[in-house]
């Protein structure tokens, strides 16, 4: 192993550059995995502690398994129960402030806690910072934290107005709390009976609290509890803020996918330069073993050369990631500070961490060696003796070939199926197709490419041309670390394309109304106050107003899966609106509703419980268990991305007793005056500040505008994507050049002049660049429609769009990266020394 | 016993219409100690001899025996193994690894076989140095002539104090005096130091250094001969029966 490690050594030192731009495609990759998962537990660490010490301890905390409000008598269950201390039934909602007074507090909603003033200072530590705690005779009382006091300018005897389903309710301020603020989850405190008023639900808790006695087993009374509830509760762990830290912990993921697919494209990376290394090495490969080298030791030899630089780039993205973390950790601190309290925050690195990027950092750089080595293990000695003979190799060339032709159509078949594991599966044959098919492809495609070539460069054309053709097997490793780089900007397309359309359309065809009241967060979910029949009714009434149909929320779950049920009235919502159908017919699914128990599943639902249309599905309602015959499959634009159901607005109340409106669409006469209908509705609205007014067209601008933000983004993740493969590019065509220095001494030698031997290396550039981009465009196509269909199958449904504007950017790119790979080299081998060359080994 | 024997030794290469006989049939031995020289045209099958005696590649049909164990019976590891320990090549472009120095060129083998740095590098320079290149042995390839080149590729071969040389047109990428001091090198290897060397060329003069002289034509021993008298009379000679093939 010491004679590899030490030739391993010599080799890189000998391409300094080489190496270095092959080391970067793995620096990156660990960078991105190691830095991501530094910084983000220590976020997360820093909230959980703030969100610890805002809330205190309970022990036990129930809710119910639709998360939603249940009789505040089921107290009592839990009450005489064996180690119970003490136990409480408590309603939390968050309401959506005001949008006036949401801009001072500089916070969209707090969450309301309507408690049982005596019980719950019992059972909780609340530290006053003035004035008093709730107290049991206390009206319409309200207790806030230091900060939304501050921002609010509220004191004890001040008055804080909050949106309710009538309007508006003004709560007097009896106290402040001595708790830091957080954005989220900030908590105000009012007596239960006013938070159910305010909210209308009379007689409604939705989570029950308690506290063991000392000495007893926690886990042991919670099942004893859920098992007294029975089946339509579960126990919750008693945290804050989960909405956030899942966030976090989704980011968490987010990055790690990201990490390892970089990581993936660098061990492509490292698997293309040892291609390179092994064609170019051949002679001193066959030469070692000449002299009594074992297959074993060769494929040492390349195996060492890879975990070397394995080892450098690790080092080096541990190093780079741990200084992103820094960076990104300083521009949020500021902001961390003010919220979190948090003043001494650094990266946290922890060993699970640190080892698994350490091993995916060096299993990529092993990964991408190793089909390399073994290839080198092969080289016999007699091959560095004589000239490689061209016959052998095409009919090995063409096997190769065959097997990636049957691979792409595998792959093809694949895709078909519409299963997506296979369609996954399909798309890794497809890439390993392509590379094998690829250099029987780069002689025809050449000679393609070539004769458009030889209406610019009329001579070096045909002799790029022929240099490809000579070297298909190199030419096909260059081209192809450009496809990768081509492939991924264009699959990245695919999904933004069609994303972005697909959601436009949506919001063409499910919300389609010319004026919408909606609740400002833009989901249905979260706890939103709707309103009462009245507002409807008020708006109904306006002059020039056509009509207008409401939306309806309530939660239920079906076999443990959380469903979002929707209300929707089935005569007036398909007038107005209506949903976009994958399965069923629109006319037959309303009227279904209308008569049944019945439901349209959107197609998140679908795809997750595999249903079709006829099945009946049992819903967990506060009700008990109810029968629901899905009638149809489709979605519409707020909802497509949950769980959802939308059922009629009579059933909502009879089996939810659900009747707030969240979403109220109006639409206008044909005849209407615009101007007048809305001015009108602003009026309207005014007395319900939970709800914005949008009039349609504006909210498709500014939805189209906050997507063309996440646009960008995501093509600055394709740029860097992109990046450490076309560095590959300029890499594998400087070795080219480098390997035919001779060659190109000879053609000086000759008497080209240096014009036309960089005018010839350009051209070969160039075919190369055509080449590599004709293969990406091929590839990220494939992959696009792929990851399209997948996130189809997930349910979440968008037509494919072709991505025309990413052809041609591919398209530019691969080109410019032709002639830009080509200025270096072309220019080293235009400057040669002739004699030099000419002994060049 | 000889060092080496060879029965029926064969190699075609390709299939159908375009197979080419390169070996047809050599039955042939090398006796210990012996400079033994295989002349003929190019073309003739020299090379292709050279690599199945030495284990670089297998005939298609026949054997080839080191010292009576048939080789071509041997696993490919075996194989590795026999060309680090007993067998020492010489080629005509010098095959030098570019990134070593002359010095870790020609302790390869050794390094290969495990053998510890230290002990592998003292045996490589005390060859580098009777071979006259003590003066060279921090020197990478591209930094030496030709000449030195093929001194190190020699050191190369002998570091392993193999029984066998092999050299495949050693001096064909040298200009004359060089070529004629690679010559005498191998001479000396086989008088003084009692090696047994197995040269390919078609240089008369370089052949003339050996004890006896093979020819081939078309993949056939055609003829042999014993020399003795001085080398440029002998050279003479060898070139009159080079014309004639
Ligand atoms: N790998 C090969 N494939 C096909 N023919 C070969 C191969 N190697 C050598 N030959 C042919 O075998 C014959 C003998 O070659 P070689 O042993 O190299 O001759 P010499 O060394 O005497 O010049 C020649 O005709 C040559 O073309
Ligand atoms: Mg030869």
């Amino acid at each position: 192993m010491r004679v590899q490690l030490m030739m391993a050594l010599r080799y890189l030192r000998g391409r300094k550059l080489r190496t270095a731009l092959t080391t970067m495609a793995v620096v990156f990759g660990v960078a991105v995995l190691f830095g991501m998962n530094a910084l983000l537990p220590t976020m997360l660490q820093a909230f959980r502690q703030t969100v610890m010490a805002a809330t205190g301890k309970v022990d036990l905390m129930f809710t119910s398994v639709t998360d939603g409000p249940f009789p505040a008598d089921r107290v009592e269950i839990i009450q005489g129960m064996e180690g119970i201390a003490e136990v409480t039934g408590s309603l939390r909602r968050n309401i959506l402030l005001p949008p006036d007074m949401a801009s001072q507090a500089g916070l969209n909603a707090v969450t309301l806690v309507g408690v049982d003033p005596e019980v719950a200072a019992r059972m909780r530590h609340y530290p006053l910072k003035e004035g008093r705690f709730l107290a049991a005779d206390d009206g319409d009382a309200v207790v806030v934290s230091k900060g939304l006091a501050e921002k609010l300018g509220l004191a004890p005897g001040s008055t804080l107005t909050l949106p309710s389903a009538k309007g508006t309710t003004d709560f007097e301020v009896v106290g402040i709390l001595n708790v830091p603020s957080i954005p989220g989850v900030e908590e105000v405190y009012v007596p239960l009976p006013a938070a159910q008023r305010l909210l209308e639900m009379p007689g409604q808790i939705n989570v029950i609290e308690a506290t063991v006695k000392p000495g007893v087993d926690r886990d042991e009374v919670e099942k004893a509890a859920l098992a007294a509830l029975g089946d339509l509760f579960k126990a919750e762990p008693p945290e804050v803020g989960e909405e956030l830290i899942a966030s976090l912990e989704m980011g968490e993921i987010a990055f790690a996918l990201f990490g390892v697919m970089a990581l993936a494209i660098g061990a492509f990376i490292i698997l293309n330069t040892f291609r390179t290394v092994v064609v170019e090495r051949r002679h001193d490969l066959g030469m070692l073993r000449a002299v009594g080298a074992s297959r074993r030791a060769v494929v040492g030899l390349i195996l060492a050369e890879s975990l070397l630089q394995g080892v450098l780039g690790t080092a080096a993205g541990l190093a780079a990631g741990y200084g992103l973390a820094w960076v990104l950790l300083l521009s949020v601190k500021s902001v961390m500070q003010q919220y979190l309290r948090m003043e001494a925050i650094a990266p946290i690195i922890t060993l699970p961490n640190l080892m698994t990027a350490v091993v995916l950092g060096l299993g990529a750089t092993l990964a991408g060696g190793l089909w390399p080595a073994l290839a080198a293990g092969r080289v016999t000695p007699v091959e560095a003796l004589r000239p490689v003979v061209p016959g052998a190799y095409e009919r090995a060339a063409r096997r190769r070939g065959t097997v990636g032709a049957v691979l792409v159509v595998l792959a093809a078949l694949a895709l078909l199926t519409g299963n997506f594991n296979l369609a996954a599966l399909g798309t890794l044959l497809f890439l390993v197709g392509l590379v094998l098919v690829a250099p029987v492809l780069v002689s025809p495609l050449s000679r393609l490419f070539g004769r458009l070539l030889a209406l610019i460069f009329a001579r070096e054309g045909r002799l790029a041309e022929g240099n490809l053709a000579r070297q298909p097997n190199r030419a096909a490793i260059t081209a192809s670390a450009l496809m990768v780089g081509l492939a991924m900007i264009l699959a990245l397309a695919g999904i933004v394309t069609s994303t972005f359309d697909g959601f436009m359309s949506y919001i063409d065809h499910s919300l389609r109304a010319d004026f919408l009241l909606m609740p400002a967060s833009l989901v249905l979910g979260g706890g939103n106050v709707g309103a009462g029949p009245e507002l409807v009714e008020e708006i109904r009434a306006v002059p020039g107003v056509a009509g207008a149909t409401t939306l309806r929320l309530a939660t239920a779950a079906v076999d443990g899966l959380t469903v979002q049920v929707v209300g929707v009235d089935p005569e007036t919502y398909p007038q107005l609106s209506g949903l976009v159908f994958r399965y069923g017919d629109s006319e037959e699914a309303f009227a279904a509703l209308g008569r049944e128990r019945a439901m349209i599943v959107n197609g998140v639902f679908a795809a997750q419980r595999r249903v079709k249309v006829g099945d009946v599905l049992t819903l967990q309602t506060p009700e008990g268990k109810r029968e629901y015959r899905v009638v149809g499959v489709g979605s519409d634009y707020l909802n497509a991305k949950l769980v959802t159901a939308y059922i009629s607005q009579a059933n909502l109340e009879r089996d939810f007793h659900q009747t707030a409106d969240l979403l109220v669409m109006v639409e206008a006469a044909d005849d209407a005056d615009m101007a007048a209908v809305q001015a009108r509705l602003e009026e309207i609205v005014r007395k319900y500040p939970s709800f914005v007014l949008t009039e349609w067209r504006s909210f498709r601008e500014e939805q189209e505008r906050v997507f063309g933000q996440s646009v960008s983004l995501f093509n600055v993740i394709g740029v860097m994507f992109a990046l450490p493969s076309l560095l590959a590019m300029v890499n594998t065509l400087t070795i080219n050049v480098m390997e035919r220095t001779r060659e190109i001494g000879v053609l000086r030698a000759v008497g080209s002049t240096r014009r036309q031997v960089r005018r010839m290396v350009i051209a070969e550039s160039l075919l190369l660049g055509a080449l590599g981009t004709a293969f990406g465009i091929l590839a990220g196509l494939w992959l696009g429609y792929v990851l399209v269909a997948g996130m189809n199958v997930s349910g979440f449904v968008i037509p494919y769009y072709f991505p025309y504007t990413g052809v041609l950017v591919a398209v530019a790119v691969g080109l410019l990266i032709g002639v830009g790979a080509a200025v270096l080299p072309a220019r080293r081998a235009a400057r040669l020394d002739v004699v030099a060359a000419l002994r060049y080994e | 016993m000889p060092i080496i024997q060879t029965e029926n030794l064969t190699k075609i290469y390709g299939t159908g219409e375009t197979a080419v006989v390169a070996l047809d049939h050599i039955n042939m031995a090398v006796e210990k100690g012996e400079f033994l020289a295989v002349m003929g045209p190019s073309g003739c099958g020299k090379s292709t001899l050279l690599h199945l005696v030495g284990g670089l590649d297998r005939p298609t049909e026949g054997r080839v025996l080191l010292d009576g164990r048939d080789l071509t019976a041997l696993e490919d590891d075996n194989l590795a193994a026999l060309r680090r320990r007993r067998i020492g090549f010489v080629f005509q472009f010098y095959n030098l690894i570019p990134v070593l120095t002359a010095l870790e060129n020609a302790a390869l083998p050794l390094l290969l076989d495990g053998v510890r740095p230290a002990e592998a590098h003292r045996h490589a320079a005390e060859w580098l140095q009777r071979l006259g290149m003590g003066d060279r042995l921090h020197h990478r390839p591209d930094q030496l002539s030709g000449g030195q080149q093929q001194r190190v590729a020699i050191a190369r071969a002998l570091v392993a104090e193999p029984d066998l040389i092999l050299a495949d047109e050693p001096t064909g990428n040298l200009d004359s005096r060089a070529g004629d001091e690679i010559a005498a090198l191998l001479r000396r290897i086989s008088s003084e130091w009692g090696r047994t060397i197995l040269l390919v060329t078609h240089d008369p003069r370089i052949a003339a250094h050996a004890d006896r002289i093979l020819f081939m034509k078309d993949g056939r021993i055609i003829d042999e001969t014993r020399l003795a008298g001085t080398g440029e009379e002998q050279a003479q000679a060898l070139r009159e029966r080079m014309e004639t093939l």
